[in-house]
């Protein structure tokens, strides 16, 4: 194993890549920064949605961030990445597919015990 | 990775030039080290998976009710919520940096960042633990534990449970006159009527069973056990001014008082006056009391009383309101904490009724005389923005308020529980690093460990925006 490394760059002659100070402290600056910057934003009356939007896409900026520096996936094997997103992309569908019918059953969704939701009329019996 | 030529490979898991932790079914460090990571991403996209069931629920929720986040999430104190992201965000530094120190076989700093992460994650924990115990005190909890004792804007609550703690609820009499002072029974007219909203103060009564002892001059009294008081009762006592050194045949003004009534007696008075019940067998002692020089009637006294008129008429007072047992010895416990007789004390928790809220009334300025012919309409202010989200804040949860606190809690809670798993681990981590363990072909654990660190981290990146900072 190499002993002597240099702080400034990246180096992969180990088992595994092993990341620079530089690049250590820029992420978890960024990451700070972008927690200041989220904050903030929220002060700011953007309208409900474009508030969330904002607040979402810092979110993401600094996952993205903690996954690809922190979490060397930058470096790391395809492979990895692969399960990672292979991991969201199960969750983005399972989110996707209970939102799809939520529109059908919003009064019932939390159930109010003094005003249950009315039962649906069927078709009325015939003949008698 | 595994092209690579062997030449110590295989058998030789005996002191070779290589660290001792390198198992003999793997070809190499490399090996393991790639197999504990594929391990590592496996687990780490089920943990996505396990916290995207709560998340699916805080947006169904959130689609359906926007009302209640918008309302709810004012609960929260966003310097708690982005102080603890910054604590996470820290030891996610530290944690990546550990990996580094490891592979570079700088021990020192291993070991330094391995400390930092664990103090981190107790800090987290710390704050979490401060906010929790906040929302229980306040009953901003989740289910039907949600009976807020204050708004999202903080303006008090009456509560259904009626349990809120704290100086805003507790009564304090005032020594000189023995009236309320302030509290929950800011005049006499309050209290007379349960029903009425913002008139009824709402009050929990407890009679506390205690010994008395005397220590350094002081009476210190020391809670055995109590008992609620329970069913208001509107009952006449004797009013101030009368009852006693009175002469014989004095007439004592027959007064109504509000008064707490326990489901066997005594009968508990505001204001000083109390008076209690002693059944003995089929013989009712009724013993009067009140503010001042301390003083009570015996039995025989009351005879007398009763012989002079004092209860004549009062109709309430008959003996058949006696049950067997109860306390004697009653006080009202005054604002000094004086314990004034016996070893029987009444606290309250008392609940002061939500005062109007100030808001504008937004059509105040739109009522404008309209004449016929000219247009004589003249722009009126709308509440902004602000004033809107403010009046909001002031008034009552919305219904279901507590979906919120139930998701909040839930994703909070599980996010806590990897955390502390978490400190366990890096604990783990920081022995074996004190003992030297990890070298650059063998840094495995601390790389797995940040990983899984790297998760909790993520998770609360998008947590700390969807609760804390609802717009």
């Amino acid at each position: 194993m190499a002993t002597a490394h240099h702080d400034d760059h990246d180096d992969h002659h180990g088992i595994s890549h092993t990341a620079s100070v530089k690049v250590l402290l820029g992420t978890g600056g960024a990451l700070l920064m972008l927690t200041i910057v989220t904050v903030l934003a929220t002060r700011v009356d953007f309208g409900t949605n474009i508030n969330l939007a904002v607040a979402m896409l810092i979110a993401v900026i600094k996952a993205t961030l903690v996954v690809l520096f922190f979490m060397h996936l930058k470096y790391d094997k395809i492979f990895h990445t692969v399960i990672f997103l292979s991991g969201i992309c199960a969750a983005a569908l399972f989110v996707g597919f209970t939102l799809m019918d939520s529109g059908q059953y919003q009064q019932s969704n939390i159930w109010d015990i003094d005003n249950p939701p009315v039962a649906p009329v069927g078709p009325r019996p015939t003949g008698g | 990775m595994s092209e690579q030529p062997h030449a110590a490979h295989g058998d030789d898991h005996g002191g070779h030039h290589g660290s001792r932790f390198i198992q003999h079914h793997y070809d190499d460090a490399q090996h393991q080290f790639d197999s504990g990571k594929l391990a590592i991403w496996l687990f780490l996209a089920q943990e996505v998976l396990f916290f995207s069931a709560l998340f699916v629920a805080y947006i169904l929720y959130r689609h359906h009710h926007p009302e209640i986040y918008a309302y709810a999430h004012k609960y929260l104190d966003v310097k708690m919520g982005a102080i603890n992201t910054g604590v996470l965000i820290f030891s996610s530094l530290t944690a990546a940096w550990a990996v580094r120190a490891a592979q570079l076989r700088q021990k020192t700093l291993l070991v330094a960042c391995l400390a930092a992460t664990i103090a981190c994650a107790l800090g987290f924990l710390v704050i979490k633990y401060f906010e929790y115990t906040h929302k229980i005190h306040e009953k901003i909890l989740f289910g039907r534990y949600f009976d807020p004792c204050v708004s999202s804007g903080n303006t008090p609550l009456i509560t259904k449970g009626n349990e809120c703690p704290g100086t805003k609820s507790s009564i304090v009499w005032d020594k000189a006159t023995g009236a309320p002072a302030s509290g929950c029974f800011p005049n006499a007219a309050l209290d007379l009527d349960p029903r009425t909203p913002h008139v009824q103060a709402d009050c929990k009564v407890f009679e506390v069973q205690g010994t008395e002892s005397t220590k350094d001059g002081k009476v210190v009294f020391a809670e055995k056990g109590r008992k609620e008081i329970i069913g208001r009762c509107f009952d006449p006592v004797f009013g101030p001014g009368g009852g006693l050194g009175l002469a014989p045949n004095a007439t004592i003004p027959a007064q109504t008082y509000p008064c707490w009534k326990t489901n066997a007696n005594p009968h508990v008075c505001k204001g000083g006056w109390f008076f209690t019940w002693n059944c003995a067998g089929l013989l009712c002692e009724k013993t009067f009391g009140g503010e001042g020089p301390y003083a009570t009637q015996t039995a025989c006294q009351e005879q007398r009383s009763a012989k002079n008129g004092m209860l004549g008429g009062q109709g309430t007072a008959t003996v058949t309101d006696c049950t067997t047992g109860g306390a004697s010895g009653f006080v009202v416990e005054y604002g000094d904490h004086t314990v004034r007789k016996g070893n029987v004390r009444i606290d309250s928790v008392c609940k002061t009724p939500a005062p109007p809220v100030a808001v504008a009334d937004p059509l105040a300025d739109k009522v404008q005389v309209l004449e016929l012919g000219e247009a004589t309409t003249t722009n009126v202010r709308p509440l902004t923005h602000a004033e809107e989200k403010a009046a909001m804040y002031a008034g009552p949860p919305p219904p279901h308020t507590n979906m919120f606190f139930t998701i909040y809690f839930l994703m909070t809670g599980l996010h806590g529980i990897h955390v502390l798993f978490g400190v366990f681990v890096f604990i783990w981590l920081l022995i074996r690093a004190t003992k030297g363990h990890f070298t650059p072909d063998y840094f495995g654990p601390v790389d797995f460990a940040a990983l899984y660190w790297h998760i909790v981290d993520l998770i609360w990146i998008f947590l700390f925006p969807l609760l804390y900072l609802i717009h």
